[in-house]
């Protein structure tokens, strides 16, 4: 774990400028959630609203919303792919992301163009440094 | 005081120079012939010339308790309770509008959290928001929320033609940028929603809706069946009601409905022309229903303290937060109009709303009995209110011969429905009497 100030950064995964992680599994699909600088900034989660599995999106579409005590916010889809699964959890306990953020995914996708995408990703220590300049 | 009170009237000549123009003719020169004349304004006159002047146009007016009326379809004389009106005009209610600065406004969130527990408990569904515009936009608002809850994959809603037309053109309005269609179903010749119809248009439907009372004044007779064929084809079940009836008839809620609109303005507020008002907006107890709600919901909770606080819920999904991708519209409600309706239903209690609703039933009734003997009654049933009756003689003729003997006749129905003919809708309310009954068949006669 790497930590800019009080935020935690996972290695091993991906991560984009507005605050997604992707973590790529064994069988060639990934798991999405945000990030612990997302959910600190979010505050309290109150809700998540899943995307709908079959869901096929683009790089940088919403994906879904997330909605905290103080502000609704998108998640933009880091990969381009089809939504195969979602964390149905979160449904009813949202404060999972609270409470541990890179465990609590939100979106199981089936990437459909991952090796070039993940090109545009961050790894966890240019994330760090991402992080320093906000 | 005169003429020269218009601001600035003395600097003419200098404004004109400034911007380029030698005359007041000049300046409006684009302006086609006959749209310009001179205003003759008389010279000042005291207040109480003023008041008295005014006085004399405004006694030109008849009010409900001058004249009889029998106008109702949709805007109906109810008594109102006097101290209704003292308790609204405290200025902590009278003037806080919207409670911008939610939380400093305890006083105001609670009764506006009384109102919401109240029409709870009348239409017999929990969640219930801190009021709508009026029954016409919670009615669109709830038709749009039908296609949310189903993600935009469903545009169509089904509503019987016997819908308020009124309130049809605002549903359409409402949901003419969404692309819904609105589809419409027959009545059958009972007046009642063509059942056979609704199967036919329900398929990909959003939402069904249908009314307590209909257009007709008629209560529905199918209602649990109306919506049982809607969650069977998938859709929603919206269900619209006048809430003078609901001491007397089932929730909407313990019928299956989804979603409950109404007006709440027929409690604690008097007609004003027809507003302002104060629409319901009632829904389910669910995250997935709740989300997709319109409007605003006051919700109880306790301070840093642990003392019980009021506060504004679901803030995050309005327009003044999420802009483009809120909810829905809506970033107001009609705070003072729900609370007069609160107070009022307060002040009935649970026996006064049952009263209210028998007393009404039998005015309806010895109205639609008076009116049979004298002209045809095109639906039998029960009738709540409004009564459909149909003349052989052009109705205005009536309506003119009614007026002259100082009684308001109804609302004509024929520029809506041509196919009904010459019928209009007679109405009665807890505040009709029967002499006014008997006085109204009597005139009838005369012209018949």
């Amino acid at each position: 774990m790497i930590e800019v100030g009080e935020y935690k950064i996972k290695e091993g995964l991906y991560y984009t400028k507005e605050h997604e992680w992707v973590q790529v599994l064994e069988d060639g699909t990934v798991l999405v959630g945000i990030t612990d600088y997302a959910q600190k900034e979010l505050g309290d989660l109150a809700y998540v609203e899943l995307p709908e599995v079959g869901k096929v999106v683009e790089k940088g579409d919403v994906l879904c919303e997330v909605e905290s005590v103080k502000a609704v916010s998108e998640v933009y889809a880091p990969v381009s792919g089809e939504v195969i699964e979602v964390n149905e959890e979160l449904a009813d306990s949202p404060e999972k992301i609270n409470e541990d953020p890179y465990e609590a995914w939100i979106a199981k996708i089936k990437p459909k163009n991952l090796e070039e995408e993940l090109k545009e990703l961050m790894d966890a220590k240019a994330y760090a440094e991402y992080l320093k300049t906000l | 005081m005169g003429k020269h009170y218009i601001p600035n009237s003395a600097h003419k000549e200098e404004m004109l120079k400034e911007i380029g123009f030698s005359s007041i003719e000049e300046l409006f020169a684009d302006v086609p012939e006959g749209f310009i004349r001179e205003f003759n304004v008389p010279e000042g006159k005291s207040e109480y010339e003023v008041f008295m002047e005014m006085n004399e146009i405004l006694s030109k007016n008849k009010t409900v308790l001058e004249m009889p009326t029998f106008l109702g379809a949709g805007t109906y004389f109810h008594y109102v309770p006097a101290h209704v009106k003292y308790l609204i005009e405290r200025s902590e209610f009278l003037t806080s509008y919207t409670p911008y600065q939610a939380e400093i406004s305890q006083g105001m969130l609670q009764a506006l959290f009384e109102y919401q527990s109240l029409i709870a408990e009348l239409v017999g569904l929990p969640v219930v928001n801190s009021s709508m515009y009026d029954w016409g936009s919670a009615l669109g608002e709830a038709a749009l929320m039908t296609v949310r809850l189903h993600r935009g994959k469903r545009l169509k809603f089904v509503v019987p033609k016997h819908t308020h037309p009124e309130r049809m053109q605002v549903l359409k309005t409402y949901t003419r940028g969404a692309n819904l269609e609105i589809v419409e179903v027959k009545w059958n010749d009972r007046g009642q929603v063509d059942l056979e119809d609704l199967k036919e248009k329900v398929n990909d439907a959003a939402g069904v809706y249908v009314e307590i009372p209909n257009f007709f004044g008629l209560l529905e007779e199918n209602i649990q069946e109306i919506g049982e064929i809607a969650h069977e084809a998938g859709a929603y079940f919206v269900v619209g009601v006048d809430p003078t009836i609901l001491g007397v008839v089932e929730a909407p809620g313990e019928l299956g409905a989804d979603i409950v609109v109404g007006e709440a303005s027929y409690f604690g507020s008097p007609m004003n022309f027809g507003g302002p008002r104060a629409g319901i907006f009632a829904t389910r107890n669910d995250p997935k229903f709740i989300r997709q709600m319109p409007g605003r919901i006051i919700g109880m909770t306790k301070d840093a303290e642990g003392k019980r606080a009021f506060v504004m819920t679901l803030q995050t999904r309005e327009q003044h937060i999420r802009r483009a991708k809120a909810t829905s519209n809506i970033c107001s409600n009609e705070a003072l109009v729900a609370v007069a309706a609160a107070i009022h239903i307060a002040s009935l209690g649970p026996k006064g709303m049952q009263e209210l609703g028998e007393v009404i039933l039998k005015n309806t009734a010895y109205l639609k009995k008076r009116l049979s003997e004298v002209a045809e009654i095109p639906f039998d049933g029960v009738n709540f209110k409004d009564v459909l009756v149909k003349f052989e003689k052009p109705y205005q003729e009536i309506h003119e011969h009614l007026l002259q003997k100082n009684i308001h006749g109804g609302y004509y129905v024929k520029p809506h429905f041509p196919e009904l003919g010459e019928s209009a809708l007679f109405a009665a309310t807890e505040t009709t009497r029967k002499e006014w009954i008997d006085a109204l068949i009597d005139a009838l006669r005369e012209v018949l």
